[in-house]
């Protein structure tokens, strides 16, 4: 009798449980990309970590899409492509400097207005208007008609040249041909907003007064904690989104992200002790992906003023060294200042166009017995060129010279191991100095320093974002260097349609950055990002401009 | 008393004011701003400045400061959540609280286990059980607080997945497990070494011979002479420790992913955040100006001999 009742009881309770079993439980999806972002309002936002979560609600005109190729060997994990995004296509006219989009008709957002080529016109003319004062607002300078001016407060913001023809078309003037126009309209600064919306409320960016009409929405904020989103069901391609609920975990402790990592309430992070990387790599969790960016040294002009010292302190780095036994993410030793990842209009990585790289290109010319493809032979030129300078006297080789840091444990060990090959190769004197970054930063704009750190990471795909920062009087041009030529050369690629004549210029541009005269900034190397996935999670989206995308990621069952 | 307290709470405005204006003058004093970043322009830096007033003389901007907390009126976040209302970020956003009720509860565990440890130490002093506890008090001051809580939570959350690894809004008696022993452990330690040496004290003076002669029970000798002499001390301890627990919580806030104020204090520093600085800065000073208050009515309550007022004297 008592097996019996035993027997009932236990089917009973397989019975009960399977209804239990048979509800999907929903898929959310944990990740941590940052600590809180200071705004996600895509007009203010400025941080790559801001921009991933405002490409998740809002969609530009142009949007990354995922492609079917992998970035690594991790096969959840896929490279984008630029397409059109809100816009279902454009029009360019034949000089190249008016582009006209039509918008889709099925777009709307959340709260189920359309949305209107109106809303594109606000949000850019919002940008650049002095009053917003937003770190972006410079992005459309000389590229959309009116737009310089606009900013340095010369111009009314409505003469910007966007223009909404009618509900569903917008038409916009540039200055001149841009070959990286279509690209800048997927950049997160120039997302749609509803005027009624911004303007309805102090806090429109909060769950409560929020309206997008990107994939997802914010539907709660627990600041400094996390933020939650929700599909938008307004969406066009609401069917195919991937998770129920995206949470992005904000946090800065590298030690506490892994921690939720690796007990499994995170899925996904991108930021972790460096130190681990190996050992995570080894487990089967952490990739690498390339990114677009380039960690470099400014060498004072003021300060080092003979380029053949500046040229000794670049030859003399062993960035092998530094990536393999320093920084350790599989980062790429840098062979010139644009990063690997940028390509020509041909669609050519721009670091390799130059044989060796921009970085040795015009010293092979000039020193064809030098041996620059190892690091030895790079020490006996740097040797050369250095002594050269000394004994010139344009050089006093007792001078210390002053290298800053941001505090980072890393920028200290960068700052050290290139210290220490100054000294070795060069017998230089060095001292480093690490300062916090409010700090530091103030103290780059007033070129106090000898060598200081700074990485770049690109804002669109074209190799003007790194040659810019160098043209004389440029804010970023921290080490004061300034060449008329290369200005030109500059301003001409700017204004060139793309092709191989503009390609040529911009290849002459970085080679002549390091020929006589010039070795203002020391690139170290490029930056990679790795990041830890968990197995489970696939379809994962990535821009080597770092952004990652989540919106059609997949969860299979473990 | 009353006017005693009254007294305290005239004399608090005032170094509240004093610490607004040395707050804001050594703030506007440390190179940065609140706009620098890699990509920042000088020209859109410029432009911030206009928007939030920064270009108006540092006297003005001051007497805005002080007409505007008159006025309950925090400002808003520069950087760490632009054009966000500093009062919400403090009170509404639950940071106040959330470090409040973790500081508290560090609080009470130092003193309910620092305190007993201390007089169980003295009482058998030279033991071995007193070697032990000075042994433990004397790790316990040594080890810094970040490796304590990335121990705990590698081995209680990651290694023996027992108790989570983020204590996020402190919801639950779990979430507060690790957090609250990280932050009191130095402190009970602290607590416990200073407990020991006035108990020690007091247990040798006359009074406490006297009465163990006359036959009083050890432990109403300890608890109700020797302990509440040998508490001074201790009471003076506690008044900045409060403040102290709550600022300090830094480490232990970031390692157990707790959005608590102690992290935004330390983190608005670094930011330039200077609406946040000038906040946090006066809240926790009136916190400390409190508690100071509280210490010295707990005096006159431990010993009716201490007089609080001159005109008592």
């Amino acid at each position: 009798m008592k097996k019996i009742v035993s027997l009932i009881l236990a089917m009973c309770l397989v019975l009960a449980l399977v209804p239990a079993m048979a509800e999907e439980a929903p898929f959310e999806l944990n990740v941590c990309v940052a600590s809180e972002p200071e705004t996600i309002d895509p007009n203010l936002a400025n941080s790559v970590d801001a921009a991933m979560m405002t490409n998740h609600q809002f969609e530009c005109l142009m949007k990354y899409e995922l492609t079917d190729e992998n970035l690594t060997e991790d096969t959840g994990m896929f490279n984008t492509e630029i397409v059109c995004g809100q816009a279902a296509s454009y029009e360019i006219s034949e000089d190249q400097t008016v582009y006209t989009f039509t918008l889709r008709d099925d777009i709307f957002w959340s709260d189920g207005e359309p949305v209107k080529a109106q809303d594109f016109v606000y949000s850019w003319k919002r940008l650049v208007n002095p009053d917003t004062a937003s770190e972006y607002g410079y992005f459309l300078d000389h590229i959309v008609l009116n737009a310089a001016e606009i900013q340095a407060g010369e111009a009314d913001p409505d003469t910007l040249a966007i223009e909404a023809l009618d509900d569903k078309t917008v038409q916009i003037t540039l200055e001149s041909p841009c070959a990286y126009f279509l690209s800048m309209c997927a950049f997160p600064s120039l997302m749609p907003l509803r005027q009624d919306v911004v303007e309805g409320s102090d806090n429109w960016t909060d769950p409560e007064n929020i309206v997008v009409n990107g994939a997802y929405k914010v539907t709660e904020w627990v600041h400094d904690s996390y933020i939650r989103m929700e599909p938008n069901d307004k969406y066009y391609d609401a069917d195919k989104l991937g998770p129920d609920a995206i949470i992005w975990n904000l946090s800065d402790s590298e030690t506490a992200i892994l921690s939720s990592y690796q007990s499994g309430a995170w899925q996904f992070i991108d930021s972790f002790p460096t130190d681990m990387i190996a050992s995570l790599q080894e487990s089967g969790d952490c990739f690498i992906n390339p990114y677009v960016g380039t960690y470099y040294l400014y060498l004072n002009c003021l300060k080092i003023e003979d380029w053949r010292v500046r040229a000794a302190m670049t030859l003399s780095i062993d960035r092998d060294n530094i990536v393999e036994n320093v920084t350790q993410g599989g980062q790429v030793p840098a062979t010139g200042l644009v990063a690997a990842g940028i390509l020509d209009s041909e669609g050519n990585d721009f670091s390799e166009g130059t044989e060796l790289g921009a970085l040795y290109a015009w010293l092979a010319e000039q020193y064809p017995d030098a041996d620059l493809e190892t690091y030895s032979g790079r020490c006996e030129l740097a040797e050369q060129l250095y002594n050269e300078a000394v004994e010139d006297g344009a050089w006093d080789p007792d001078t210390t010279v002053v290298y800053n840091f941001n505090t980072s444990d890393t920028h200290k060990a960068i700052a050290e191991a290139c210290g220490e090959d100054w000294k070795t190769v060069l017998n230089m004197n060095i001292t480093t100095e690490n300062q916090e970054w409010a700090t530091y930063t103030n103290g780059l704009g007033e070129h106090k320093f000898g060598v200081a750190r700074l990485g770049w990471i690109a804002d669109y795909n074209d190799p003007v974002t790194y040659l810019e920062l160098m043209v004389t009087g440029q804010s970023n041009n921290y080490g004061v260097y300034s060449n008329t030529e290369f200005d030109d050369m500059i301003t001409k690629a700017k204004a060139t349609l793309p092709g191989a004549e503009r390609d040529q210029i911009l290849y002459d541009a970085e080679k002549l950055l390091y020929s006589e005269g010039g070795f203002p900034v020391a690139p170290l190397y490029f930056y990679t990002q790795p990041y830890c996935k968990a197995s489970t999670i696939g379809n994962v989206g990535f821009t080597s401009l770092g952004y990652f995308f989540f919106q059609y990621a997949t969860q299979d069952a473990e | 008393m009353f006017s005693y307290i009254l007294k305290r709470i005239l004399a608090a405005v005032a170094t509240l004011l004093i610490i607004m204006a040395v707050t804001f003058f050594l703030m506007n004093a440390i190179p940065g701003n609140p706009f620098l970043s890699e990509k920042a322009s000088p020209h859109a830096i410029e432009l911030a400045f206009k928007k939030y007033g920064l270009d108006k003389p540092l006297i003005v901007q001051f007497k805005n400061y002080v007409v505007n907390y008159l006025r309950g009126d925090l400002g808003v976040s520069l950087k760490m959540q632009e054009g966000t209302s500093v009062k919400d970020i403090i009170f509404n956003q639950g940071k106040f609280t959330r470090s409040i009720k973790l500081g508290l509860s560090a609080l009470a565990l130092a003193i309910l286990v620092g305190i007993p440890l201390g007089c169980i130490a003295a009482y058998h002093r030279g033991s071995w059980l007193d070697g032990f506890l000075r042994v433990v008090t004397t790790v316990g001051v040594a080890v810094p607080t970040f490796v304590l809580a990335t121990l705990l939570l590698a081995t209680f959350a990651v290694k023996l997945p027992l108790l989570p690894v983020k204590s996020g809004e402190l919801t639950d008696f779990r979430s507060y497990i690790m957090p609250v022993i990280s932050l009191s452990f130095y402190y009970t330690c602290y607590l416990a070494k200073l407990t020991r040496t006035s108990m020690l004290d007091a247990i040798n003076q006359d009074y406490i011979r006297t009465a163990r002669a006359k036959g009083v029970k050890t432990s109403k000798l300890v608890l109700k002479h020797a302990l509440r002499n040998s508490l001074i001390p201790v009471i003076t301890y506690l008044g900045p420790v409060m403040a102290g627990i709550i600022t300090g919580s830094f480490v232990v806030e970031s390692t157990f992913q707790i959005p608590g104020l102690g992290k935004y204090f330390v983190q608005s520093v670094m930011n330039r955040d200077y609406t946040i600085i000038m906040a946090t800065t006066v809240i926790l000073s009136a916190l400390v100006i409190f508690m100071n208050l509280v210490v010295d009515i707990a005096y006159k309550i431990v010993d009716p001999r201490i007089t609080l007022t001159s005109k008592e004297g």
